[in-house]
């Protein structure tokens, strides 16, 4: 029995020490974004003396942050929008239809999820720039439906199977239209997986970083982490102003992560064991 | 009937189609598109190129040393991942499921780290690194933390591992956990009556019953691992020099930043695919047949 218990007081004091060890970097940046850089130079274990913001205003005024946060909140919300309208459909109808075309069609969609993105990134900044869809924020949250459609189809098609197709029937036999009957019974009926998939793909665009790089080259256009990268770029690291974009580009996703930590946890697993 | 097929393949056209142009501009066409530039030389700024058959893919294996160092870092680096990944995630995984009431605190706090896109842990521990361990090496007794963490190449290759676990560990863990969770208690109580410790429990009962959860993170750690570059992007650049360069960064710095050898970055664009893809099926042969057998 009491080795037992000095077992469990080991287990207890591992997991601990290791959970310190997973905070300690975002505790740091952001007890030290609240500091200025003498302050945080003497030492950057101490409390701040006071709570003081002046890092995050001059973030704001200096850095323009507010116009890459709402470009960072643009590219994601359109381009989930994006997603969940145009993979439902696909992935609703994909699933109900038998046949040849529509097994080829998912198998195409699913296929490409192995590709890795460096893989297509030079041949993807060709066809950006012949669309004119490159430089733009409307254009990347278009090219991140293109590139997150097939993910989204395969969840889509996964769940679709659960749903009774009597419902469907009747719908038909009362002459609802198919897209009506679409949009006013079977979306509704999706929202579990369309929470999952939107969670996760908030994930992706907002802490997206190559496909922005490549694509955006007006400062005006800059996504929340484009600036904050240019100013890890310069010589002379102004780290008080860096702790403060990287805090505010962390703090959104940790915010969904608080509310949203079971979808986030079911929808990791959910992808992973289907895949 | 006639009249009926032609109907249900439209109204297939009609649903796939929003989805499926999208994806072919984006993702199909680019990909077929990266194929094909392969064996050209095209540049990115000549207008004019013509086919050179398999002269880049001679070129990169014979001719070009950058790249070959870029696989053996990036392969020595998926090596590590692969196996610390995997041990701490199980390890972790296994203490946290043994917990009663600190199990869910545990499990936010493990997997919180994951949220945070990989550049954003880069510059994050780089702050850490450059900043913080050093003041802590000089003013306080834990001195082994004052080493050139990001400047020299035998400490980088260290920190970039810590940075990438620090990362990613979270996300195995979950699926661990259900993994685990998975195991029928009465399995666990059975070997305790037959006498079993509690290693002999983890090796012949737990073990066998979560290997599918097993195939599934070799799968995804792999997969990850090959293509990293955040990491190494926001720590170290690649350097010093090009000591800590992976193979996306070499393929980056072909494209975008030295000569524009679109042709030549594609075809180390497809070994990249190609090399994916050769570990990723060996792997799943592996660990598949491993499945079926326990």
């Amino acid at each position: 029995m009491r080795r037992n218990q000095v077992l469990s007081w080991g287990v207890n004091l591992f997991l601990t020490v290791g959970a310190l060890m997973a905070m300690f970097p975002i505790y740091m940046a952001i007890l030290n974004s609240f500091k200025s850089d003498g302050e945080m130079f003497r030492s950057f274990i101490a409390l701040p003396q006071s709570i003081s913001f002046a890092n995050y205003r001059e973030a704001f005024v200096r850095l323009d942050m507010l116009s890459s946060s709402l470009n960072s909140a643009t590219v994601s919300i359109l381009g989930i929008a994006g997603i969940l309208l145009c993979a439902s459909l696909a992935g609703y109808k994909l699933s109900r239809t038998s046949g040849r075309i529509s097994a080829f069609l998912f198998l195409l969609f699913v296929s490409s999820m192995l590709v890795p993105f460096h893989s297509i990134m030079i041949p993807l900044t060709r066809m950006a720039k012949a669309l004119h869809v490159s430089g733009s924020i409307y254009g990347l949250s278009v090219i991140y439906i293109g590139l997150g459609v097939n993910m989204a189809v395969f969840l889509y098609h996964g769940f679709v199977k659960s749903i009774p197709r009597e419902l469907e029937e009747a719908a038909y036999i009362d002459g609802c239209s198919e897209i009506k009957m679409y949009f006013q019974i079977i979306f509704p009926l999706l929202l579990p997986i369309t929470v999952t998939i939107a969670i996760l793909d908030f994930l992706w665009i907002w802490n997206d970083f190559l496909l922005p790089l490549i694509m955006i080259t007006d400062a005006t256009h800059y996504t929340l982490i484009l600036s904050t990268n240019v100013l890890f770029g310069e010589y002379n690291k102004e780290w008080s102003l860096i702790l403060a974009s990287l805090v505010l580009t962390a703090v959104p996703v940790l915010l969904i992560f608080s509310f949203f930590q079971r979808y986030i946890m079911e929808g990791i697993t959910e992808g992973a064991v289907k895949g | 009937m006639n009249q009926n097929g032609f109907r249900k393949y439209f109204s297939l056209l009609a649903f796939v189609a929003p989805a499926f142009i999208l994806y072919a501009l984006f993702l199909l066409i680019p990909t077929i598109n990266g194929l094909y530039y392969s064996v050209t030389n095209w540049n990115g700024l000549n207008p004019s190129y013509r086919f050179v058959g398999l002269e880049n893919f001679i070129e990169l294996f014979t001719d070009d040393p950058y790249f070959l160092d870029s696989i053996w870092f990036t392969l020595k680096y998926v090596i590590c991942m692969v196996i610390f990944q995997n041990v701490i995630a199980l390890l972790v995984a296994v203490l946290i499921e043994s917990r009663r009431k600190s199990k869910g605190l545990f499990r936010t706090l493990f997997f919180m780290p994951n949220m945070l896109s990989l550049i954003i842990s880069a510059f994050m521990w780089t702050f850490i690194f450059t900043q913080v361990f050093p003041q802590l090496a000089e003013k306080t007794v834990l001195t082994f933390l004052g080493q050139a963490w990001v400047g020299d190449p035998k400490y980088s290759f260290l920190a970039i591992l810590i940075v990438s676990l620090w990362n990613g560990v979270g996300y195995m863990m979950i699926i661990y956990l259900a993994g685990l969770q998975g195991v029928p208690q009465h399995l666990k109580e059975a070997a305790v009556i037959d006498g079993a410790n509690i290693y002999q429990q983890f090796w012949h009962v737990t073990l066998p019953m979560i290997t599918h959860a097993i195939t599934i993170c070799l799968f995804l750690t792999l997969n990850g691992a090959f293509k990293v570059y955040e990491v190494v992007f926001g720590l170290t650049g690649g350097g010093p020099g090009r000591s800590t360069q992976v193979i996306t960064m070499n393929i980056y710095e072909e494209a975008f930043s030295n000569n524009y050898r679109y042709g030549y970055a594609s075809a180390k664009s497809v070994i990249l695919f190609l090399i994916v893809l050769i570990f990723t099926i060996i792997q799943l042969r592996l660990t598949k047949r491993k499945e079926i057998e326990s």
